[in-house]
């Protein structure tokens, strides 16, 4: 019997704890979604300068089972396509980081930036720091030396991505998530292209395609993305096998 | 007033939580790599143990002692759960660079510790002393700490490049094994200081009890 009490008191005590902490969850919930809204804005805006509208895609999906793709958006300028901007979730050092990869109709990266890391304060957190520099002397950041680089490049850590100083995991971890949500871009994009020429419609983003030779030569370094023949499911599988 | 004074200062040299009593270093050690962290950190810590020593000084009658550590627990965490809502929704930038050391505040030994040995035995007023004490001895070892390693390990302060740019930074520092070769440092030098203050309070006895004689 006096146990049961116990367990009533202990009851009583974590009802009130809940209660109240539902009370604060529904006061901050709205800001907390609010700033995250901000913020994806603000980061879309800013690896795409002149797009004016981001329309949802419901269609691509992350070939690799670890890593989702939790919104995808097509850019675009006045109806003339940018490329593709994912929201994109990965294992990192400290749980899930969320990244916001850009992709141009360069086959480039176009941007990339942090939406939520939980690594290392000091370490594997200073790839969301603007003031470190993984190359001091022309002052680039972790993130900011994916900008403009191909899809066609082997994205290795040490290789040609600079890692951040004792955050070897997180270095590897991002690049990762960044490829990734890269070359599921470009198989999808490949694809959309395609269709688009069946149909017998000049895509308005042609001539910036035509420019890359990836296109016409297929992939110049083999690499599965480069299977622009098959559909996009096709030739992600590879790619997950491949690594 | 004077008692309460006392129970404040306790924290702060005499019973400094990292430095005297040696609980709650693992964040101390992981967040110090940075000023503005240190600071961060100190301040949702001291809000967690105000606020859980308050409550549970209020309730300790109604605390049956076979429970009190889930109690405890459960107040902890909701309060804890509370600065990271709050965090989340008013200071993204400080949440984000804070990561998952503010949920950790839970399992800081700090917080438990006091709860156990001094919020369930004592009254109000002498609770919100001791948490604030608590509170800002905790406050300043992180600060000072965080000053100490970003200034040598990244030549920088909160952020802002101090060192001259020809200043290579010595990584060491930033990283764990450089935390505790400066906190070892910091014990030493609170030890120091407590053997000082407790010197010169006897000799004012001493001077006294020899005026009285």
């Amino acid at each position: 019997m006096k146990k049961t009490k116990l367990g009533l008191i202990l009851m009583l005590y974590a009802s009130i704890a809940c209660a109240s902490l539902a009370v604060v969850y529904a006061f901050t919930k709205d800001s907390i979604e609010r700033q995250s809204e901000i913020q994806l804005q603000s980061s879309l805006k800013d690896i795409f300068p002149q797009a004016t509208t981001f329309e949802l895609v419901e269609d691509l999906t992350s070939p690799e089972p670890n890593i989702k793709f939790e919104t995808v958006y097509e850019v675009k300028s006045d109806n003339v396509p940018l490329g593709l901007a994912i929201k994109v979730s990965g294992p990192s050092y400290g749980g899930n980081a969320t990244l916001l990869v850009g992709i141009d109709l360069h086959r480039s990266i176009a941007g990339v930036r942090i939406m939520a890391l939980n690594d290392t304060p000091g370490l594997g957190m200073n790839a969301s720091n603007p003031t470190y520099y993984v190359d001091k002397a022309k002052k680039v950041t972790f993130l900011g030396q994916f900008e403009g680089k191909f899809l066609t490049d082997p994205f290795e850590v040490k290789k040609d991505v600079a890692a951040i100083t004792a955050a070897t995991i997180t270095s590897k971890s991002l690049t990762k998530i960044v490829k990734t949500a890269g070359d599921a871009a470009i198989a999808y994009m490949d694809q959309k292209v395609m269709m688009a020429s069946m149909e017998g419609e000049k895509p308005a983003g042609e001539t910036s395609i035509g420019a890359s030779p990836a296109v016409s030569t297929g992939s110049p370094t083999g690499s599965p993305i480069g299977a622009s023949t098959g559909t996009a499911k096709e030739s992600a599988k590879p790619q997950a096998g491949g690594k | 007033m004077k008692k309460l004074y006392s129970v404040f200062k306790q924290g702060i040299i005499f019973d400094n939580p990292l430095l005297m009593l040696m609980i709650g270093l693992c964040s101390a050690i992981a967040v110090t790599t940075n000023v503005s962290n240190g600071i961060g950190m100190g301040m949702a810590m001291t809000f967690v143990l105000l606020f859980s020593e308050i409550i549970i000084s209020l309730f300790r009658n109604l605390i049956p002692s076979m429970i009190r550590i889930p109690v405890f627990i459960i107040v902890i965490a909701a309060f804890t759960t509370i600065v990271d809502l709050m965090m989340k929704a008013y200071f993204p930038e400080l949440s984000k660079s804070m990561g998952v050391f503010i949920p950790l505040i839970v399992v800081n030994c700090i917080i438990m510790g006091r709860v156990e040995a001094f919020a369930s035995k004592q009254n109000l007023p002498s609770v919100i002393a001791d948490a604030l004490g608590m509170g800002l001895g905790y406050t300043w070892v992180l600060v000072g700490l965080a000053a100490i390693r970003e200034l040598l390990g990244n030549g920088t302060f909160a952020g802002i490049q101090v060192m001259p740019a020809s200043y290579e930074p010595i990584l060491f520092f930033i990283l764990p094994p450089g935390g505790f070769f400066v906190f070892s440092l910091f014990i030493s030098f609170n030890i120091w200081l407590k053997n000082k203050m407790e010197a010169s309070t006897r000799k004012k006895e001493l001077v006294s009890k020899k005026e009285a004689a």
